[in-house]
């Protein structure tokens, strides 16, 4: 049979508002999934990974929040990548899987041969190409796309065939040091697999002659029918039976769970536009515009001192000001900030509209993983002049008049 | 008659609360904290009570339009675009204060309670014949606060002294202010400071006097003194009208509890407890001096105390929460948690105890 240009589509999971509040305070006003890496939103850098796969007919996000949230930034890309992005709001919580199988007829709607599905909040260079290639080499049903690292792995790959072989979420003991990396590509298949579930529940259900009512009340039935997640559901009980697949990475691979996640995320995005897109990073010496070190992001509305030093691992959003004799490094500056004159900014995340006085200073020890080891400070927040902030979180609108250290400020 | 009330800005001391609703709206003894001042001015005569706000002018808006129909009292919203203060708002609302009638008019701090004696100070104000007459509230500390030095016999206002290092007196601004319209005229719209600026000019001139507030007073902008101030609140509804408090032998000193709410068996509630619209509290509860708003589902053999549940919270099987926890809306507290002064923001779950005051985001 001729297999003609078939039609491939991406589906980004983007969560919901009360999920994610490990993202506060920076969730407070943004949707997560829109907060900005290295300049774009989140959700930018698995779009434009996706646009770059051929035969893509659409890319959908599937997610909680409120659709006016999406639709300006939807509207936008689709119009920049040339590619329809549509924003799916979920009704109510059916699981990984199951908020898939709920959409399947539009996922479905261009007859693609495969989907591909994955998190938002990944960071990685989504290899999708070279995985689609890997997948159709298996010929299963699905491909799990795993990396080898330090934490509990969940998965075990046969290391010829690279079929899945066992699946186990949040392991205490050690299983495997291979784990899901969150991107996976389906063939339609998937949603049969997924109705099974279902079924199968709900037939045990009758097996046991109880009614749908009473096996939900029973300990080891804690989900209703058609809520299925992908682990657990899927990725468990098909491990092992020749349909399910791996594929390795080996690149930079992180999840952005924590504000202080972002930040490392946003310079790895950074470190990696130097080979992808290096028009895109800012370059200045010191005599007419400010002096770039590293990798720096500038939003072209941003005004920036010549007199200031910038970077590494600097992104700067629109409208910012930054002043004469300014430091800043290891940060994201959001929309609208004003960095007055000599002020220092070290590992930190500035907020939208917030102020940073005269030579204050804002920082923290850098632990990306350490709950103050970012100094976050919120939407709206003035550090007044000389004061000094460190590994410190403060909340929006606060003004901060006395230096704080170590401290959550609400 | 017509008033004005100070709301302000963010309420950021009463955090997590204020992450959800503006602080005027935050429910203190089961009614939204500027009911109590407006229903207090309604019993006056007032008719018209202007809100100066800088936040949320929506959320603030659409309470509003209930409580006016309720009420029989007409609210509008004065909105700062900059922070004017605490006299440019009312430079901002003056064209609402004032009408061809000539009286005075009341200026209230949102975030006072007390017993609202308005119409004692309207007699006071008539008597003296000044230009302003402000209420004052004796304070055991007086160098916390800016200090008002009066004549005792006449109420006549010398100076106000802010944070004195010696003691010139122990009666502080209560917040509760009644002005006539000429007062407008010596205020500028720009951010200006009534207690700096604005009064001392009034005090000079010899046309300000100084009331003492009976009974209570409390300013309940934070947690501790909104627990506090809920005691004092309760202690006057019990001299003045007890039918409103819990009686039972399960309640121990002044309790509050919604018609709506529902207790269980073997529980002991109070004192100082206040227990919102649709609550649920199960068999086996131990409540003291909290607060536990509308919604919030207290679950068997739990014991809190000094600690405020937010909205449509619930508070597992046998946890024990205590020492200032705030929990902001939806909090879920799981079965045998200790909380110990933990803040937690809305839509949490806590699954592991709070062993030391820690906020929770």
């Amino acid at each position: 049979m001729e297999i003609s240009e078939q039609k491939v589509v991406a589906v980004i999971m983007v969560g919901g508002p009360t999920k994610g509040t490990r993202f506060r305070p920076l969730s407070f006003n943004t949707p997560k999934p829109l907060f900005p890496l290295a300049g774009q939103p989140m959700v930018h850098h698995p779009i434009s990974a996706c646009k770059r796969i051929s035969n893509l007919a659409q890319i959908f996000l599937i997610g909680f929040f409120e659709e006016r949230e999406f639709t300006l930034y939807v509207s936008s890309i689709s119009n920049e990548l040339k590619i329809p992005v549509r924003y799916l709001k979920e009704d109510k919580p059916r699981g990984s899987a199951g908020g898939l199988y709920y959409f399947r007829n539009i996922i479905m709607e261009d007859n693609p041969s495969h989907i591909f599905l994955l998190n938002c909040d990944v960071c990685c260079s989504f290899p999708l190409t070279n995985m689609l290639e890997a997948h159709k080499r298996y010929g299963g049903m699905g491909t799990v796309s795993a990396e080898t690292a330090n934490q509990f792995g969940e998965l075990v790959a046969d290391p010829i065939t690279k079929e899945l072989l066992h699946y186990t979420e949040k392991p205490e003991t050690f299983v495997s040091d291979l784990i899901n990396c969150g991107l996976y590509i389906f063939t339609p298949d998937i949603f049969t697999a997924i109705q099974e579930v279902s079924t199968h529940r709900e037939d045990q259900a009758n097996l046991r002659h109880l009614s749908t009512f009473e096996a939900l009340q029973s300990p080891t039935r804690a989900f209703p029918l058609d809520f299925v997640r992908l682990d657990q559901d899927i990725l468990s009980p098909f491990a092992g039976k020749k349909q399910l697949y791996t594929y390795e990475t080996m690149d930079f691979w992180e999840q952005i769970k924590t504000p202080g996640m972002s930040l490392k995320c946003s310079g790895l995005y950074l470190s990696q536009f130097r080979f992808t897109s290096p028009d895109l990073l800012a370059g200045g010496d010191g005599t007419r515009s400010a002096l770039i070190v590293g990798d720096v992001y500038v939003h072209p509305s941003a005004k920036v001192h010549p007199t200031a030093k910038i970077g590494p691992n600097v992104s700067i959003s629109a409208n910012v000001r930054v002043g004469a004799g300014a430091r800043l490094i290891n940060c994201i500056v959001l929309d609208d900030v004003e960095v007055q004159e000599n002020a220092v900014v070290i590992n930190s995340i500035v907020g939208w509209k917030s102020s940073i006085g005269k030579w204050s200073r804002v920082q923290a020890d850098g632990d990306y993983n350490a709950k103050l080891g970012i100094t976050i400070l919120g939407e709206a927040v003035m550090v007044e002049d000389e004061v000094v902030v460190i590994n410190s979180i403060v909340l929006p609108n606060k003004t901060l008049n006395l230096s704080v250290q170590d401290e959550i400020i609400l | 008659m017509k008033a004005l009330i100070l709301v302000g800005g963010f309420g950021t001391r009463l955090r997590p609360l204020t992450l959800s609703v503006p602080k005027p709206l935050v429910d203190f003894a089961n009614k939204p904290m500027i009911l109590h001042q407006i229903e207090a001015l309604k019993a006056v005569g007032v008719t018209e009570v202007v809100l100066a706000i800088n936040y949320q002018p929506e959320v603030m808006l659409n309470f509003l339009k209930e409580f006016e129909a309720k009420l029989g009292i007409t609210i509008t919203c004065s909105q700062e675009t900059e922070p004017l203060g605490t006299a440019g708002p009312l430079a901002l609302a003056r064209d609402k204060l004032i009408d061809e009638s000539g009286e005075p008019f009341f200026v209230l701090n949102s975030d006072v309670i007390s017993e609202y004696p308005f119409k004692e100070i309207i007699e006071f104000h008539k008597a003296h014949g000044g230009e302003a007459s402000i209420m004052v509230t004796k304070v055991d500390e007086p160098s916390k606060y800016g200090v008002v030095v009066m004549e005792e016999s006449t109420g006549q206002v010398d100076k106000f002294v802010e944070k004195p290092k010696l003691f010139v007196g122990n009666k502080i601004n209560a917040g509760i202010y009644l002005l006539n319209p000429s007062v407008l005229d010596r205020i500028e719209l720009r951010p200006t400071s009534i207690e700096k600026e604005v009064f001392p000019k009034i005090a000079a001139e010899k046309k300000l006097y100084a009331m003492v507030l009976p009974g209570f007073w409390m300013d309940i902008g934070q947690p501790r003194d909104y627990i506090t101030g809920l005691r004092l609140y309760l202690d006057s509804l019990r001299k003045k009208a007890s039918t409103k408090l819990a009686t039972g032998s399960h309640i121990v000193g002044n309790v509050l509890v919604h018609e709506t709410a529902k207790i269980g068996e073997g529980c002991l509630i109070g004192p100082d407890v206040a227990i919102g619209p649709g609550c649920v509290v199960e068999s086996g509860v131990r409540l003291s001096r909290c607060t536990v708003m509308r919604g919030v589902r207290i679950k068997k053999h739990a014991c809190i105390s000094s600690s405020i549940i937010g909205w449509h919270s619930t508070v597992g099987q046998w946890a024990r929460v205590e020492n200032m926890t705030i929990l902001g809306e939806d909090v879920h507290v799981c079965d045998e948690i200790y909380s110990n002064g933990g803040v937690v923001l809305p839509h949490k779950e806590i699954k592991s105890s709070i062993l030391k005051p820690e906020i929770v985001m």
